[in-house]
């Protein structure tokens, strides 16, 4: 088909008027959107669910949701400007024997108040939806709990050391019991490192001569990783262990095969009954 | 242009034997050779000074590169004009066309030149061993990472080259299109004869060759093992190539400030008659938009640099938290610097796709003012986000809600520049040609690198995100698959008129497949290892990721053989390709209307200029026309590279 009787045929299709809808180039470009919107949402979908490790609270919930819920109202829009550029590319291409010719001039269109209008209105609509949902879900992680089991962290090049106030147990694993509230008190001995439990859905770095503070509620038991995220020399690499969340039971019995006292175990399990943390401000 | 009336060539003035003076002894060798001897003066007179005190090997190095840019600089030439000025002998006009290179044919490419043409294919093939020597630290990067605990680099020398492989192409990206083409082709664009300050325009380039050899130097100092970041307090005890390190950004700062002066100035004061602000084509608006945004944020860098060097060498505290130091305090100045730099290496190329598109698409710009409004929006806001590099710092948290909001602000401009993009491209005559592969490619990449960012923007998935593969896939797709993408589009358009040979595209074109193929393998790889949680920046990690790293590599391998593929063709056809004619695109903006090879001065006769460049279709004749004969025989050219103080401080501002 020459370029001429393409463009007729355009003149012919116009965006709502004529043929049905799908030989439309409304209708091309909704079905090209479409296809991209639905592959879009598919991979926000697929991605957190299979990809991200297993999430141990709702911080690590809270990722998961962000990302899927993120992926459903960018996708629309992202699929959009593909269907137009696509559709564009396919439909409008020239075609000519001779390659160095350039095509006719198309109809000049220097801009459409309308559509600008349209365009900055759901995007500023859109921005504002983002940030409706990133601050509420925010601000609900500032929670603190009165009787939060602290954990001291502190890095130096390259590992970690946990201690849990009141009990004197200082160990290179991190234990925490699941479904209590926990408060890392994080801080470095020398550079600049990054407490990084992946897993928990928090990050904070570990500052020297700064205590740098994240929360969280482990609800799952497992295994998980705790990585440094801050380039920190030379075996940075290397600068990772494990954790587990485990029940209160298995806790108490590993603070104390860690040598804790009996008693001040106790305190530092806090046990459901509602031990005092009166001992731990950090 | 050829025809009887037009005047004579400028580059074919007779010139004395003695024209130019000093300049006829100088050359890049000369400045390799001054450079490298005032470096080892510097180094001896430093080192029997502070040998033995807590802080000479710092001093020793800064010493020594002060003296390498410094003796350089004298070498190639970059002082000449200020030091006989100085001393009362100003430069005559024979001089200064010896200083545009005229009678030195291709040896003035290695020489202090003050044509901006000359200076601009310089930046080109800079940038272009740039890319090569960051490409080739990238690939050993991704070697290291095809098994879990390779052998291939040790961990000292695989944290040398992740900070090396991200500074080198930091520099190449800032200067990729602000080099090459806002000098090259945005003067013509313009109307102008040349930049508004030639010898500055020269001085720029050769003060970020100077710094080029420092931040090589890091690898033979120790290596610099902090990242590309360099954050305190782990780079105040890094080893001495952390100096050498402060020094090439302490000197490429001073280029990007000249240049981003220069820039500005040229289009403010040296426009052709009738060429309004509103008549610019988009891409001398996106220069001037990214140079202005440059002189805002690159200082910035040259101040924390300064302040880390004064803290190795000299024993202040500025980020030492030790004594007094803040390390938040280095980590703010950087990211000040840091997230409008992204856009410095953002806008120029953007605004060269926008240029791109309206000239295949033959449609006007959609949108011209919106486009304009839209990068001096992105500019205005991103002097307002950098702390979100920071969520996850510590640093005060308070500031998270705010931070966000103006990350996300960014995000409505930036929709403007696609929407755009894709009005250009709407119902136009879409002329497939290399150049136009490129724009669709940025068009694909950049939502990517757009839409992964989002999810950076917020501060809950960000605690996840932070320090992560998925940041570096996500800012990869932004940089590399938008903005360097984008100039590549602008390698392919304006190829012809800097060469004066057509690329061939048939090789091109399986580049262009590569290159894209590449990238989505490479960075959806990194998605992956960024979604498992895999760490950035480490030399080992744990089996878990490994087929996630093994496709990223595997892309990694096909994106670099493309991008040799497309160095080839650049190549072959710099040298072998078909003449091409002055104006191959058939496009409407002043520097396809000029002869090419483009005479020195460009504009044998002044163009004036009575509407903008973009009157596709609208049936009206083209209002960017150079006329062929000179209207009256002018009484004197106008000399080239001329000094402050003759005719464009007079009738520049025309």
């Amino acid at each position: 088909m020459s370029f001429e009787e393409e463009v007729d045929e355009i003149e012919a299709n116009t965006l709502l008027g004529g043929a049905p809808f799908f030989s439309r180039p409304g209708g091309k470009i909704f079905i090209i959107w479409l296809v991209f919107t639905i592959i879009g949402v598919l991979i926000g979908a697929y991605a957190p669910h299979h990809l991200l490790p297993g999430l141990q609270s709702p911080e690590g919930g809270d990722v998961w949701a962000t990302i899927v819920f993120f992926t459903v109202l960018a996708a629309p829009v992202a699929a959009l400007v593909y269907a137009i550029a696509f559709y564009s590319l396919f439909a409008w291409r020239h075609r000519s024997d001779d390659p160095d010719v350039p095509p006719p001039d198309a109809e000049p269109q220097r801009g459409n108040g309308p559509v600008t209008v349209v365009w900055l209105s759901v995007s500023t609509v859109l921005v504002v939806v983002l940030l409706f949902w990133g601050i509420t879900v925010w601000s609900a992680q500032q929670v603190t709990h009165p009787n939060a089991l602290q954990v001291n962290v502190t890095g130096q090049q390259w590992l970690w050391t946990y201690s849990y106030p009141g009990t004197g147990v200082e160990t290179r694993t991190l234990e925490l019991p699941v479904n209590r509230p926990v408060q890392f008190n994080v801080t470095s001995v020398d550079v600049t490192h990054g407490f990084w439990p992946a897993a928990l859905g928090v990050q904070v770095d570990a500052n020297p001569n700064v205590v740098t503070v994240i929360r969280t509620t482990p609800n799952k038991t497992g295994k998980f990783i705790v990585q440094c995220s801050q380039l920190c020399g030379l075996y940075h690499a290397f600068m990772n262990n494990n954790g587990y969340v485990v029940s209160p039971q298995q806790f108490d019995a590993w603070l104390q095969s860690n040598g804790a006292t009996p008693t001040s175990a106790a305190t530092a399990a806090g046990t459901s009954a509602g031990a005092t943390t009166t001992a731990m401000k950090k | 242009m050829t025809t009887a009336v037009a005047p004579p060539l400028l580059e074919d003035t007779p010139i004395g034997p003695k024209a130019g003076g000093f300049y006829r002894h100088q050359s890049v060798w000369t400045g390799l050779g001054f450079g490298i001897f005032l470096g080892f003066l510097a180094w001896l007179i430093s080192h029997a000074t502070v040998q033995g005190s807590n802080w000479g090997t710092d001093m020793v190095v800064t010493c020594t590169m002060v003296g390498w840019v410094v003796g350089f600089n004298i070498g190639v030439g970059t002082f000449n004009a200020p030091i006989r000025w100085m001393l009362g002998h100003d430069q005559t006009h024979e001089d200064e066309l010896y200083a545009a290179g005229v009678g030195q044919g291709s040896s003035r490419y290695l020489k202090f030149c003050t044509d901006h043409k000359v200076v601009g294919t310089q930046y080109l093939v800079l940038v272009m061993v740039l890319f090569g020597v960051g490409g080739t630290l990238a690939m050993m990067i991704r070697t290291q990472l095809i098994t879990p605990h390779s052998t291939f680099l040790d961990p000292q020398t695989y944290n040398a080259i992740v900070t090396i492989h991200g500074m080198v192409m930091i520099i190449a990206t800032i200067i990729m299109v602000s080099g090459p083409f806002a000098n090259f082709i945005m003067p013509i664009m313009i109307g102008a004869k040349d930049m508004a300050f030639p010898r500055l325009n020269a001085m720029s380039f050769w003060v970020v060759v100077s710094a080029v050899p420092c931040l090589l130097a890091t690898f033979f100092l120790g290596g610099v093992n902090a990242g590309w970041t360099t954050y305190a307090p782990l780079s105040v005890q890094a080893p001495a190539a952390m100096d050498a390190f402060a020094m090439t950004i302490i000197t490429f700062v001073v280029s990007v400030t000249i240049a981003g002066v220069n820039t500005i100035v040229t289009v403010v004061t040296m426009r052709a008659k009738g060429m309004t602000m509103g008549r610019l084509p988009i891409f001398t608006w996106g220069s001037v938009v990214g140079g202005a945004l440059g002189l805002y944020a690159m200082p910035a860098f040259l101040v924390v640099m300064t302040m880390m060097i004064t803290d190795r060498a000299t024993g202040t505290s500025f980020f030492v938290p030790e004594v007094g130091g803040s390390q938040w305090l280095y980590e703010n100045i950087f990211w000040i610097m840091g997230h409008p730099e992204v856009y410095v290496i953002l806008i120029p190329p953007v605004a060269a796709v926008l240029e791109i598109a309206s000239t295949f698409a033959r449609k006007p710009v959609f949108g011209y003012k919106v486009a304009i409004a839209g990068f001096v929006a992105i500019a205005s806001l991103s002097i307002m986000v950098w702390a979100h590099h920071m969520f996850t710092t510590g640093w005060a948290p308070n500031l998270a809600a705010p931070f966000m909001l103006t990350t996300e602000l960014i995000s409505i401009p930036t929709g403007i520049i696609f929407l755009c993009t894709i009005g250009t491209l709407w119902k136009g005559s879409i002329w497939t040609r290399l150049p136009m592969y490129f724009v669709y490619l940025f068009v694909w990449n950049f939502i990517i690198g757009g839409v992964t960012g989002i999810y950076l923007s917020d501060v809950p998935a960000d605690q996840f995100f932070h320090g992560d593969m998925f940041v570096t896939a996500h800012f990869h797709y932004t940089l590399l698959g938008g903005a360097m993408i984008g100039a590549t589009a602008a390698v392919c358009y304006w190829f012809p008129k800097v060469t004066g040979r057509m690329l061939n595209e048939g090789i091109g074109k399986v580049a262009f497949w590569m290159i894209a193929i590449g990238i989505q393998v490479t960075y959806f790889g990194q998605f992956w290892e960024g979604f498992q949680g895999m760490a950035r920046r480490v030399a080992y990690y744990n089996p878990h990721y490994e087929a996630a790293n093994q496709m990223s590599t595997a892309g990694a391998y096909l994106l670099m053989a493309g991008w040799l593929v497309f160095l080839y063709m650049m190549l072959s056809s710099w040298r072998h390709g078909k003449i091409a004619p002055a104006n191959p695109w058939h496009a409407k903006t002043l520097e396809w209307k000029v002869p090419t090879p483009v005479p020195l001065e460009n504009f044998l006769v002044d163009p004036v200029v009575t509407s903008d460049p973009y009157t596709y279709g609208e049936g009206v004749p083209d209002g960017q026309e150079v006329p062929a004969t000179a209207p009256a025989p002018e009484p004197e050219l106008v000399p080239a590279g001329s000094a402050p103080g003759d005719e464009h401080d007079g009738g520049g501002a025309s």
